[in-house]
């Protein structure tokens, strides 16, 4: 295992409860990156331009270093390049800041094409505002007169933005050919529901306690990066639900965009069903769900929103209703339920199926001849039947979509 | 359903060696992702030779607000109070105030911001300023 120092930087604006909670979320994905923690280290200032901390500070942590010999620095702030060119000088010792952090442990776990371009993507873009400063600094010695290493540094930057380009266009036709899965699912009478909310609140349990699945879910940030989309019965009507990535605080937009292919799961659902994991505190809770709030703001269009309060086997009926109470005015249609005991299963899928796209219901008489059994096959495909009877006309009852019943209507109407 | 106030001001910049702004309230009865309704909407201008500070915006939202029949908390964005933190901003005004948190707060907002940026687009019009 890796050994790492964490470092962070307070605002000194800021009040203790949420460096704290900072603190925790850079311990928790040093850990799902695959670190062991083996000290820390924090200061409350004004960020420095050349050290990000205080020099003083910086050897301090040279010391540390050297002492301990960890195999990186990670730093909870945002750093420049020449932040990073200064403290590793410094310290002797690799520094990286937490997006970069957050890209080690998505490029760790991509598995897929379209995993591995996203994060590759994501890494293209944290580095070409970068691009033209590393080449600078590596070849400072090297710099043979007025002008010298232009060309070096504009072709690398130009190579990253050609590389850039090429995965944009790949994971385009990708996308292209998921809209129209989504769209071919759509005309198949499936309503989409999307798992969203932030990192470990217990999604992809929710979702294997739902579906009866078994993908991957760990205590740890970042288990899932792949959305996984399985079909679950709601009250009669076909709904898919996706599993998808969390959110976390501080994504930069960059990274939403290099996601956005994943995160799109979220935003063009019939339902989202907003995950919280209603054993933490309040305020931890409020602040993740606004991080949530934040991050769907852009992106969702009219979408139908079930709050669900995960977790709450590990909580009282009392702690549960309060938090609930206090948080109403963030959590929309809210519905408490234990994935791992099943409790709320069934509410849930009643706040679901309320939400759901409506559907309407229609009698139709349709002639007994081999093409009006066919049309009754496709509407037993496409809707949910609630009646039929076979007599010298099939008489029957069922609720779908305007589309399918438009259709049936016409078809009828082509039979008589 | 909660009632709050939506507050946007446009025009925080110089024109013709003066501030232009328009203040924009919304009153709107909210869930915690859609607007049930919208009750009312007002608009207000000030002028100002200097920049706007911190007290001169809460004295522009204060006033805008005060002309609503509808009560509620006010819903602002940090922007507004150049990110001051939430305590100090309320500690300057007479009503509850909040920072913006839900969806619906952030659509309430954005109707705001469209009253106030189209209405001191018109009076700027009708001012014959360009």
């Amino acid at each position: 295992m890796m050994r790492a120092v964490l470092v962070k930087r307070n605002e000194p604006r800021y009040e203790d409860e949420k460096n704290e909670l900072q603190m925790n979320e850079l311990r928790e994905l040093a850990g799902a990156a695959g670190y062991e923690v083996i000290s820390e280290m924090t200061q409350t200032r004004n960020p420095d331009r050349k050290y990000h901390l205080g020099r003083g500070k910086v050897e301090e942590l040279a010391q540390i270093v050297s002492d301990l010999k960890p195999d990186k620095i990670i730093f909870h702030n945002p750093l420049s390049t020449m932040q990073i060119y200064n403290i590793s000088e410094t310290c002797r010792c690799e520094t990286i800041d937490k997006f970069q952090l957050i890209l080690e442990i998505f490029a760790t776990r991509a598995t897929t094409h379209r995993s591995k371009l996203q994060v590759e993507l994501a890494r293209l873009e944290y580095e070409l505002p970068r691009a033209r400063a590393v080449i600078s600094i590596l070849k400072k010695d090297e710099r043979p007169g007025f002008m010298g290493l232009g060309g070096y540094e504009d072709s690398y930057a130009q190579d990253i933005k050609n590389r850039m380009t090429r995965i944009r266009n790949e994971l385009d036709s990708i996308q292209k050919d998921n809209e129209s899965l989504r769209a071919h699912r759509h005309s198949k009478g499936f309503s989409l529901a999307a798992l969203a909310g932030y990192t470990n609140a217990g999604k992809s349990t929710l979702f294997n306690a739902l579906v009866d699945e078994t993908v991957e879910s760990k205590n740890m940030l970042f288990t899932t990066l792949l959305p996984t989309t399985r079909s679950l019965k709601v009250r009669g009507r076909d709904i898919l639900v996706t599993d998808t990535v969390g959110f976390i605080e501080d994504l930069p937009h960059w990274m939403v965009d290099a996601f956005r292919s994943t995160l799109d799961e979220i935003f063009l659902a019939d339902v989202v069903l907003l995950v919280v994991d209603s054993s933490e505190p309040f305020e931890v809770i409020r602040k993740k769900l606004l991080v949530c709030h934040e991050t769907m703001w852009d992106q969702l269009q009219e979408v139908a929103i079930v709050t669900v309060f995960n977790k709450i086997d590990l909580i009282t009926d009392e702690e549960l209703r309060e938090k609930m109470d206090s948080l109403v005015y963030l959590a929309p249609n809210s519905v408490a339920v234990s994935a791992k005991t099943g409790f709320g299963f069934e509410e849930l899928k009643e706040q679901i199926r309320n939400l759901l796209p409506e559907w309407k219901r229609v009698k139709l008489t349709i002639p007994l001849t081999e093409e009006g059994m066919s049309l009754v096959a496709w509407i037993y495909d496409e809707g949910l039947v609630h009646d039929i009877n076979y007599t010298d006309v099939i008489s029957i009852d069922f609720e779908a979509r305007d589309k399918v019943i438009n259709k049936a209507i016409s078809l009828v109407n082509e039979l008589l | 359903m909660f009632d709050i106030i939506a507050v946007d001001i446009s025009g925080r910049h110089k024109v013709n060696d003066e501030y232009l702004m328009v203040c924009a309230a919304v009153a709107a009865s909210v869930t915690a992702d859609h607007i049930e309704k919208v009750n009312q909407i007002v608009l207000r201008s000030f002028r100002s030779k200097s920049a706007p500070d911190v007290p001169f915006v809460v004295k522009m939202v204060e006033t805008t607000v005060s002309e609503l029949q509808f009560g509620g908390t006010i819903v602002t964005e940090a922007g507004d109070f150049y990110n001051k933190p939430q305590w100090l901003i309320n500690s300057m005004f007479t009503q509850d105030i909040k920072y913006q948190e839900s969806l619906s707060e952030r659509r309430c907002i954005e109707i705001a911001h469209h009253a106030s940026l189209s209405s001191r687009k018109l009076l700027l019009k009708e001012l014959g300023i360009q």
